[in-house]
Order: C-alpha cells, then sequence, then structure tokens
C-alpha cells in the first residue's frame, strides 16, 4: 500500500508548519472556524424566518363569492371563508380534515367557498380539479372533494390519475358516461380556468391561501389557531 | 485561512488549496442543509408555492429516516467534513485529509440516491436538495483527487 511509504512522515509538509504554530495562532484557527460556523447558522436561521413570513400582499379588492363558487355552510352567514387549493397540493390535503372540522362546528355561523388553483407542478391537479366540477355538475362537488382529498397519498405519484377519479365517481354512483364527457367539458374547463385566473388576479403565492371575510390570512398552524381567527371574526360579525 | 501566506510562495500547494476547497464546499453544503432542517422543524409557511415544488420533496415520506429528517443528516454530514478538514488544517495530519476523503464517498452515494428519488419516484425537483447533491459530488470529486491525485499526496 502506498500509505506503508509513508510511516515515516505523516505530517504533510505543506502543512508541517502549522503543527508547529504557536498555540494563540491555532487557538485563533479554530476560534475563527466556530466564528464561521456560527455566522452561517445564524444568517440560514434568519432567511428562513424571512421566507416563512410572506410579504404583505399588495392591496386588492376584498375578495367576495360569486354565483359560481361551491359554497358549504350557512346560506346568511355574515362570516365568509374562501379557499385557494389544489387538489394535489400536500398542504391543501392537510387543511382538509381542518376546514371539515371547522365546518362541523361553525357550519351555521359561517359560509365557506372552495375554489381552484393549480399550480403547475403538480400534474394531476388541474385534472382534479375538473373530476370534482364534473361531480358537481351531478350534484356531488363535495363528496368528490372530499374523495380527492382523502386519496391524495394513493393518485398523487401515479403516472395516470384518471382511473382513480372515474373509480370515485363510479364510488358516488355517477353517471359515468356524462361524468366523463363533463371532465374534458369546454363548461367545466372554463369553471377551473376562471377560479384559477382570479387567484392569479390575487396575487396568490402559494396554496391554500385562506380569504376571511374578503381578507387574505395567514396560514393558521393547525385547528386551534384557526378555529381561534373564525371565533373572533363571528364575534365580530355580532 | 493560510491560503494567503502560500500565494507569497511560487507555487500555492495543491493539498492545501484543496483543504480550503473542501472547506467552502462543506460550509456551503453546511448552510444549505442547516436551511432545510430549520424548514423542516420550523414548519414554514404551510403551503404549496406557485415559484417552486420544493415543498413537494421535502414534506415527501422520503424526507426523513426514522423520523429524522434527512437535511439534518446531511447538515452533521457537512459538519464532520468540515471539522475533520479544520483538523488536518490545524495538526497537518494528512490520514485526516485521507479519512475525510474516504466519507465523501457516502454523501455522494447518498446524493446520487436522492437525486434518483426526485427525478423517478417523486418526480418533482427541489433546488435547495440539487444544491447539495452538487456540493457532495464536488467534494467527492475533491476527495478522489486527494486519494488518488496529485503527486504531494503520495510523496509527500
Amino acid at each position: 500500500m502506498k500509505s506503508k511509504k509513508r510511516k515515516g512522515s505523516k505530517t504533510d509538509p505543506g502543512t508541517r508548519s502549522r503543527t508547529n504554530a504557536p498555540l494563540a495562532q491555532r487557538i485563533a484557527l479554530w476560534i475563527s472556524a466556530f466564528i464561521i460556523l456560527g455566522l452561517t447558522v445564524m444568517i440560514v436561521v434568519a432567511l428562513s424566518e424571512k421566507a416563512s413570513k410572506p410579504p404583505p400582499r399588495i392591496p386588492t379588492e376584498p375578495v367576495e363569492l360569486r354565483s359560481t363558487d361551491w359554497i358549504k355552510g350557512a346560506k346568511d352567514a355574515r362570516v365568509v371563508l374562501i379557499e385557494y387549493s389544489d387538489f394535489q397540493c400536500p398542504s391543501c390535503a392537510r387543511y382538509h380534515p381542518v376546514i371539515q372540522k371547522l365546518l362541523a362546528e361553525f357550519g351555521d355561523r359561517i359560509r365557506f367557498a372552495y375554489r381552484h388553483f393549480p399550480l403547475r407542478q403538480h400534474s394531476h391537479a388541474d385534472e382534479a380539479a375538473r373530476a370534482a366540477e364534473a361531480a358537481g355538475q351531478q350534484g356531488k362537488f363535495w363528496e368528490m372533494y372530499d374523495l380527492i382529498f382523502d386519496g391524495q397519498t394513493t393518485w398523487d405519484n401515479l403516472p395516470e390519475a384518471q382511473e382513480t377519479f372515474t373509480g370515485y365517481a363510479r364510488q358516488l354512483g355517477l353517471d359515468m358516461n356524462r361524468f366523463k364527457s363533463d371532465m374534458d367539458s369546454a363548461e367545466v374547463r372554463k369553471r377551473v380556468e376562471e377560479d384559477r385566473r382570479s387567484g392569479s388576479r390575487l396575487y396568490l403565492e402559494g396554496t391554500p391561501t385562506f380569504f376571511l371575510n374578503g381578507v387574505a390570512i395567514q396560514n393558521p398552524q393547525g385547528y386551534d389557531e384557526f378555529r381561534n381567527i373564525i371565533e373572533q371574526a363571528i364575534h365580530q360579525a355580532g | 485561512m493560510n491560503s494567503g501566506t502560500s500565494s507569497s510562495r511560487r507555487s500555492i500547494r495543491p493539498d492545501r488549496r484543496i483543504a480550503v476547497a473542501i472547506l467552502v464546499l462543506s460550509l456551503v453544503g453546511f448552510a444549505d442543509s442547516a436551511y432545510l432542517t430549520v424548514k423542516h422543524f420550523t414548519g414554514g409557511p404551510l403551503n404549496c408555492s406557485v415559484f417552486h415544488e420544493c415543498e413537494k420533496v421535502t414534506t415527501s415520506p422520503y424526507a426523513t429516516v426514522g423520523g429524522v429528517p434527512l437535511a439534518l443528516l446531511g447538515a452533521s454530514y457537512y459538519l464532520v467534513v468540515f471539522l475533520l478538514t479544520m483538523a488536518y488544517v490545524d495538526l497537518g495530519k494528512s490520514g485526516l485529509l485521507r479519512w475525510t476523503s474516504r466519507l465523501t464517498l457516502v454523501g455522494f452515494l447518498a446524493s446520487i440516491y436522492f437525486v434518483y428519488l426526485q427525478l423517478f419516484v417523486i418526480r418533482a425537483i427541489c433546488p435547495y436538495c440539487m444544491i447539495s447533491a452538487a456540493t457532495s459530488t464536488l467534494l467527492f470529486g475533491l476527495g478522489l483527487i486527494v486519494l488518488f491525485g496529485g503527486r504531494t499526496f503520495r510523496n509527500g
């Protein structure tokens, strides 16, 4: 082995001077190394904190319900929650049970609307949105919405998700021929596209984005935080 | 670092230059993985961004091993490489640099696997993960030079 040859001198000439360097110099070397590491950590933490607080949105008109929205909850409730969401977004799927729980608790005091904002990087997101809309044409939008979100992990990584969605349609007892033709219809495409465009006009930075009484809110971390925000809004609405 | 003094000599010794390059690269890799680690634990903004698809990778089941985020393992790896190389710069024991070089193979193989996962399994690219793949590949390249390249390391 080559290393055998080197047995006599384990120290490289290039760095030998270092071994004999005064202690103060060696201490300075290590202190500077740890200062560099410490600074790196501080910069990294500062950057990630900055990134987690999105810049204030460009002020827009209050986001209001439209006649074409899919709405759940109390018809005359003054508190309105609108979600822009993507069926293939893992975070959106994480908020799905949170929304279900909120509606179970406040369903008589709030209105909830779901709008599509399929992101480019999610290859099945648009198809999923159209599947929900096509089910909506037969009055089963929310049922399909639940199935698609609950099953996200099963269809997310499939090369084709169409079969999964038609499977859901069958499960819901939909007219299959109509469902399939509706999924590709101009009407359904237009509905999804209009939602997406309205989101773009609001300069959405991601999904999900929630608008409470027309104003964008920071995504609450967990159910309790969301619940508090809703409760406060209900109080304010009197 | 001492590269300043060596530049006053006729030629900069390649081992010293390589040590400095390893220090810089491992620091970049460390900063990158540390960023992902902090993101992992603070949760960050809980959403999918319009601008990138990082969250699809970093929230995938492959992002943790037995509950430990890969980003944390990556940060530890780069930290070990950095400290070992610092020890080499301090003590001048070339064995330390050779052990560091062997260690870079681990980082390189892990990176190949992670790039494979991103391209073929998760089907999404996380830019921060690709930066890490790049630094660990470059570190491996430097490791090869240390182990098999330059005369300096064999004949001293």
